[in-house]
């Protein structure tokens, strides 16, 4: 009788268990909280927790509060394809993530194959969405457009024997590939295409090379922290060539690796950073968000990701229903100029931004980023 | 020949800093035989403890910059040394006895168990040395701009290579650990402590490692808890290439590797510098067993 009572308990704890569980809506956030691109990440957890927070004071999402349910991928691979087969097991109805393309890579088939829409924020590599993914969107831009942009601006610069360096990730490559692809048709010449290893500290083999090159102006198609190292060790070998990164590169840590007077006159190709936001919405945002956390967040790649939750919450307000194939079809072809933190939103049928977002930044002697 | 030069000193910078990590993993081995997975994160904390003396007591500041950086490599040193010690009597001693693979095992564990606490400790952001520590004018030596920065890189860690060849080989404590090395029991009945032994091997290598931290901090400037692991790998294969267990070798080795990598990633492939790296490691390693400098091996029955 006791053990039968206790099977009773015990089942009755696990149904009030799943019935306190169904009470929210779940928003899964994939993002690299540690790793070299933590910066990245802790601030897409704090955005994407405060427009919950925002979302749950305004009377939540169908009748429920919304919970955010972050998974680190750690900006590796691995660590990603675990965290997304962990986080489709949460119950969550979509998925925000994640900032590196070739670590959304490594998850996006596994979240389109468990039926979870995926809204990345970061990830730029043209075929992340050239594969016919029917759950997978993105915020953030494409690098084929990236590319025209870092095309226009070297042209723009004048400058015969130009470098392309890259650093093998699938964003970088992609990157770096599209940039050569328009150069070459033009009457310039492409003196030096090779990668370098992320993740390591001693880049003046590469710089060495790039100099014995001649290299006029070097674009560097990989991510903040190398191109802060590299920036810092070109200088303190007097080796004063202009340097262009692409859009990986914005990120305020850049600086302060590099050290101000070694950043100052570094170019990057971005979408707008956070403080040169137009829209109401955006200015709303960075106001409650400086507000709780003291501080703006440092790059735009973490504001997309705010843009990926902010989306998916419309999807299913209006489509009244966490069904995957319903909140799909109404992203692609549903939503019209959602009006987002980073412009107006909509998307193509491939799950693509529609719209053109890319500038030209310049890095001046305080260390700031300045519209060109 | 200027851009092979130039890559030349490129190699040896970075080479330097191998050598000095290899000598922790070659000095452990030579007397336990047992290799120190959790070396690499030593190195790491040496660099973060670093970071933390210099800005909690601006040494540079109040000393000026000899004697600050002198202070801060000394404090550096000392505490890792001392964590050293720490981590063989907690996690390799009681194993001493056991099969060798359980405290291969155990290495690899603390290993885990170091990078996640400094991870947790410090941050999993890159961190930053405070920077114009170092003077960042440049030599010009046979027309080359050498920059002084790089020149005290690889002056420091031959000096400190060299200072412990001398006191491995011309002192009696050296001579004690050499004697451990070969046969400990038989040096156990020569009176030597052998336990002693251990204990300062556990000093010295985790202290190197940890200037090698610190050397690193201040030079590149970037340090971030996941970097034990990379210099970890490359120095345990410097250590490998000239020979595990020997000190000399561990030092060649590491030189070794640094022009290796420079000079291969300069005139063949910048992508494949890792590939090329491993590739000359395995051709050594087949036509020398036991590394450039390892002795033969013979197993006593």
């Amino acid at each position: 009788m006791k053990k039968i009572l206790f099977l009773i308990a015990a089942l009755s704890m696990i149904a009030a268990g799943t019935a306190l569980a169904a009470d929210t809506v779940k928003i899964g956030l994939t993002a690299p909280i540690t790793g070299s691109w933590a910066a990245e990440g802790q601030d897409m957890k704090q955005i994407c927790e405060l427009l919950a927070d925002q979302v749950n004071a305004d009377g939540g999402l169908l009748g429920k509060e919304v919970e955010v349910v972050v998974a680190d991928d750690g900006g590796n691979e691995q660590t990603a394809a675990l965290a997304a087969q962990r986080l489709a097991t949460k119950g969550i109805v979509a998925v925000v993530g994640t900032y590196g393309s070739s670590v959304t890579e490594a998850s996006q088939g596994i979240y389109n194959a468990a039926k979870i829409p995926q809204i990345a924020n970061g990830s730029t590599a043209v075929r992340l969405t050239e594969k016919g993914l029917k759950y997978f969107f993105r915020t953030s831009p494409r690098d084929d457009e990236q590319g025209r942009v870092a095309a226009k601006t070297l042209m723009g610069m004048g400058y015969k024997k130009i470098a392309i360096l890259h650093d093998n990730t699938t964003y970088a490559k992609g990157l770096a590939e599209e940039t050569k692809a328009l150069l070459d048709k033009e009457p310039v010449e492409l003196v030096f295409f090779d990668a370098l290893t992320p993740g390591e500290q001693d880049y003046t083999t590469i710089l060495t090379t790039l100099k014995t090159k001649d290299a006029e102006v070097v674009f560097f198609t990989g991510y903040y922290p190398e191109a802060g190292l590299m920036l810092r060790q070109k200088k303190e070998m007097g080796f004063d060539v202009p340097f262009v990164g692409g859009d990986a590169t914005n990120n305020p840590d850049l600086v302060k690796i590099a050290g101000k007077d070694a950043a100052e006159g570094f170019y990057f190709i971005s979408p707008p950073v956070p403080q040169d936001l137009p829209s109401k919405e955006a200015k709303d945002f960075l106001a409650a968000y400086t507000k709780k956390y003291g501080a703006a967040p440092g790059s735009i790649w973490a504001v997309l990701s705010g843009d990926g939750f902010r989306v998916m919450v419309e999807a299913i307000k209006q489509t009244k229903s966490t069904d995957p194939d319903k909140i799909a079809d109404y992203l692609h072809t549903g939503m019209k100029d959602f009006p987002g933190l980073t412009g107006s939103i909509s998307f193509d049928g491939k799950g693509d931004r529609v719209g053109d977002v890319y500038r030209v930044y310049k890095v001046d002697a305080e260390g700031g980023f300045i519209l060109q | 020949m200027e851009q092979f030069f130039q890559q030349l000193t490129n190699g040896l910078a970075i080479g330097g800093i191998y050598a000095l990590i290899a000598l922790g993993y070659t000095l452990v081995y030579g007397v336990l035989k047992l290799i120190n997975f959790a070396h690499g994160d030593l190195f790491t904390i040496g660099a973060f403890l670093g970071l933390s003396l210099l800005t909690a007591f601006s040494l540079t500041d109040k000393l000026g910059f000899a004697m600050g950086v002198g202070a801060l490599v000394l404090m550096v040193v000392c505490l890792v040394g001392i964590i050293g010690i720490l981590l063989d009597q907690a996690a390799y001693k009681p194993l001493r006895t056991s099969p060798r693979l359980s405290a291969v095992v155990s290495a690899l564990g603390m290993s885990i168990v170091f990078s996640n606490a400094i991870m947790l400790v410090f941050g999993p952001n890159p961190e930053v040395y405070p920077h114009g520590i170092l003077p960042s004018s440049a030599l010009n030596i046979f027309g080359l701009p050498f920059p002084v920065k790089r020149l005290m890189l690889l002056l420091t860690s031959l000096v400190l290579m060299a200072a412990l060849y001398f006191f491995i080989q011309k002192t009696t404590i050296g001579a004690a650990i050499r004697a451990a090395a070969i046969d400990q029991d038989a040096a156990r009945l020569m009176g030597i402590n052998v336990n002693r032994v251990i204990m300062l091997i556990f000093f010295i290598g985790p202290a190197l490692g940890g200037a090698a931290g610190v050397m690193v901090g201040l030079y590149y400037g970037q340090i971030k808890w996941t970097m034990g692991w990379l210099y970890g790998l490359k120095a345990f294969t410097a250590a490998i290439l000239g020979g595990i267990g020997n000190i000399p070798g561990a030092m060649v080795g590491g030189l070794l590797l640094g022009v290796i990598e420079s000079l291969g990633s300069a005139y063949i492939s910048m992508a494949w510098k890792d590939a090329i790296t491993f590739v000359v490691l395995i051709l050594i390693l087949i036509v020398r067993p036991t590394g450039l400098l390892g002795e033969r091996v013979a197993e006593k029955i």
